[in-house]
Order: structure tokens, then sequence, then C-alpha cells
């Protein structure tokens, strides 16, 4: 999904050249752009020359179907990391732990089963409102891709409609089906900016991500306190600082 | 205190000399030529196998190393199977006069669930009255440390910390609570966010005597 960022707000995003990107499992058979750098950014809204709906139209990479396909293999996967952790699998209360870590494994990551074009399409609504609006303090869970550990924090989100307002509960939905997924904390937060984006065109979108990662709290540099902070600010919160300050002292109070 | 029902859990306790492994201490006997980094490659190819199964896709770069670093890292969190209280705490066990109670409070505690595999993390506030006997506080974290970096159950958990105290030094009493937040219940389930489980096990006079108990609890759970 990395190539689909940004549309009219111009990319910085530096795996722009032809191939399709191949995160967070997503092989996107999407338009590709031609080889040779980014073209520059089209008019918001006139007729830009590249699919604005990108990630509308990403394809699932596993089914509810799949899930249980796969259960077994997984199960048995989860078998094996006991016995070589030195455990016994067959005791009480190890029975049925690996069916049970696969099943929690599968929730954890069931963002591959959904679609942004799912959650949103009912839930945009033609509103005459130019200020800003602000979902503030989403629980996040998500999976750090590089230890399969949790990151857990929370997200703030503000948007600056332009004649589309989409339903606040939309924007919580849009952060679990991104964080639902071995993340990076990066990314999540400009997966997140860009579904918003593209789904509404609005004049401007922030995301701030405020995370621990249990990777560097339960092991590594063991830093109990430590958080992170990562932020995408597109269009006008990119622009403008004013309107920058006035989201991120928002979210602050 | 109760033992029996420790057998079969949680691994062998040189300390106490009973093996509460049933299976595994014979199977760890025949299949001695399994070395960790024997180990660890099973568990690695295990991981790379979950990847695929999630519908990942193995080969992306940021996958890549992933499950090596993922089986390090389940191997990191479940060291304490290789640790025994023995070990830490005979050099630092002291003979002081004293027998007014000692508190060592909010160790911060990381454990993994046995159920689902999940970290569940908190703080262990730990007391106890000594008996001509103290010991170095240091050593009350490292034990928490030995029995929480395993499969655990918390209330497990608690009971082990509690008896491992009890027989190093046998003090007149020992007093342990942890109060833990379960990913397993916040992240997936019934996913209650603030929700925190609260487990304690009082030995000795903290056991008979409310006013002891009364007074461990105020300086630490009621702040």
């Amino acid at each position: 999904m990395e190539h689909s960022k940004q549309t009219q707000f111009g990319s910085s995003d530096k795996k722009d050249a032809g191939t399709s990107s191949v995160v967070n499992g997503h092989c996107d058979g999407m338009v590709k752009r031609p080889a040779g750098g980014p073209s520059q950014p089209p008019a918001a809204e006139s007729g830009s020359q590249r699919p604005v709906m990108e990630s509308w139209r990403e394809d699932r990479t596993r089914s509810v179907e799949d899930n249980e396909m796969r259960l077994p293999s997984l199960a048995a996967a989860y078998t094996t990391i006991l016995r070589g952790l030195g455990e016994d699998p067959q005791r009480q209360g190890l029975l049925k732990t690996p069916w049970r870590a696969a099943t929690a494994m599968q929730f954890f990551t069931k963002g591959y089963q959904e679609k942004i074009i799912d959650v949103l399409n009912d839930a945009i609504f033609d509103e005459d409102h130019d200020e800003m609006v602000i979902v503030k303090d989403i629980d996040m869970f998500s999976m750090c891709e590089h230890h399969l550990v949790p990151i857990f924090g929370r997200v703030h989100i503000g948007y600056l409609p332009n004649k589309r307002v989409l339903g606040l509960s939309k924007l919580a939905r849009i952060v679990e089906i991104y964080s639902r997924r071995l993340q990076v904390q990066e990314r999540l937060t400009k997966q997140i900016a860009v579904a918003i984006t593209e789904a509404l065109q609005p004049t401007g979108v922030g995301v701030v991500i405020e995370a621990t990662h249990m990777c560097m709290v339960m092991r590594g540099v063991q830093k109990m306190n430590s958080k992170t902070v990562t932020s995408t600010m597109l269009g006008v919160f990119r622009e403008d600082p004013k309107t920058r300050d006035e989201f991120l002292t928002l979210i602050r109070s | 205190m109760e033992y029996q029902h420790d057998i079969e859990i949680n691994g062998e306790d040189k300390y106490l000399n009973i093996c509460k492994h049933n299976g595994l201490c014979k199977k760890e006997k025949d299949s001695k030529d399994d070395t960790d980094s024997n180990k660890l490659s099973h568990i690695e190819k295990a991981y790379t196998t979950i990847l695929g199964e999630l519908g990942e896709d193995v080969d992306r770069e940021g996958l890549l190393r992933t499950p090596l670093r993922a089986a390090k890292a389940m191997q990191f969190f479940t060291k304490g199977y290789k640790e025994t209280t023995q070990d830490i705490m005979n050099d630092a066990i002291f003979d002081e006069n004293h027998d007014e109670m000692v508190i060592v409070k909010d160790i911060d505690l990381f454990s993994l669930c046995e159920h689902h595999l999940v970290p569940f993390f908190g703080k262990a506030h730990i007391a106890y009255l000594p008996n001509k006997k103290v010991v170095g506080l240091s050593k009350l974290a490292r034990i928490v440390e030995i029995y929480s970096r395993r499969l655990q159950v918390q209330e497990r958990l608690t009971k082990q910390i509690a008896s491992a105290i009890s027989e190093a030094l046998e003090p007149a009493g020992v007093a342990v609570v942890i109060e833990a937040t379960h990913m397993c219940m916040v992240m997936r389930g019934v996913q209650k966010i603030n929700a925190s489980t609260v487990t304690s096990v009082m030995l000795g006079t903290f056991q008979d005597n409310p006013i002891t108990r009364k007074e461990f609890l105020d300086l630490t759970i009621r702040k």
C-alpha cells in the first residue's frame, strides 16, 4: 500500500517508482506508476490521472474460511514452540494453549481480512462543514512485526472536511483495520492518514499515535516508561502551522 | 502450604529437590543432544510457519528476520525456567536482629499468559516479617523475575513467589500481592481496557493477624 499514498497532497514517499510494493502482506496489483519517479500531484478535485481510491480496492490476503483451514497448522506450530521452550504441552494448563494462541494470533491480525471499502462505504455524508473534526484517544492495539509482541497506545485523528464528513466511528474502524496487523508504528500512522485522505478528499488530515512497545519494555533495553510518538500531517495540516498547532493543542487538552 | 498441585507445573524447582515435571525430565534426559541452538531453530521454523499461515508475506523486508527475533524474544520471556531460587538467594541471606515488616513494592512484572501466550504485566508488592534472617532487597525482585519469566497463571505466580521466600528465609510471615493487566483480556476476548486482576497470598502472621495484614495493605496498595 505504500505507493498509493498521496495523491493530491504530494508524496514524500520513497517507494515510488513503478514496482508494486508488498507491504503488510499486501501485494497490490493496482495501477502501477510509470517508472521514473513520482508524478506531479494532480489538482484535488479535478479528474486526476491516478485512481484516487486505491486502498479501497486492496485485496484481502485472507478470509474467514482461510482462518479455519489454517488453524491446525498454526496450532501445530505453537505446540512446537511450547516444546522448544522447554514446557510440557501435555500438562493441564497447556493442553489447549496451541489452539487458543493460534486463534488469538488470528484475531490480532484480523486486519488482513478486512477492507476499507467495506467499513466506510455507507458512512460518508455531504455536509457543509469545514472546521476541524477531531476524534482522539482511540485505543489501539497492534503487533510489532519484528518481534511479534504487542504494541498498544492511543491514536488521535483530525481532519478538515471538504464538503464530505465521515461517520465518527469509522475513523476508529480504520484504526482497527490497520492496527490489527503486523505493523511498524510509522507505517501504521501513514496508512491511517492515507485511507482517510482517499476516502474523503479532505483539505487536510493529521494523525498522531503514542504507543508503548512491549518489545522495548519486556525485553531488550527494558525501559518501562518509554513511549513512541509518530505523526503524519497531510494537506493543510502540513502546510499551515496554525492549523497543525490547533490540532496538537486540542489533542493535548 | 500445599505443593502437591505444583507437581507437573512450571518445571523443576531444584531448590526444593522436587521434580515438578512429570513428563519432561525424562524427555530432557533422552534428548540431551537437543541443544539450545537446535531448539531455537525449531522455534524459528515454527514462527515462519505462523507468519505464512496468518496471510503475511514471509519474504518481505520487514519480516525477513522476524522468526529469529520472535524466537529469541520468546526464549527471553521464558528464561525463568532455567533459573532457580537457590542460585540467587544463597549468598544474600544475612543474620540480622530485625523483626519488623520489610516491604518491597511496585516491582514491575512481565509474564506470559499460559493460555494464550500473550503478555500480562503489572506490579508485585512483597512483604515479610524476618525471623533473624533478612535477604538482600534486590533478591526479592529477582525471585519475581524467575517466576514471572515463564508461562504463567497469575494465581500460581503469586503463590510461587510467596513459597520461595518462605522456604529460603523461614520468616514469621510473607505477603505477596500482584496487580496485573492481562493483554488477553484487553486486546481480544472481552476487550476490557481498564480491567486489572489482583491476587494475593498471605502466609504466617500475615494470614493469622489481621492487623499485620492491614498494615501491609495500607503501605502498599492503598495509596
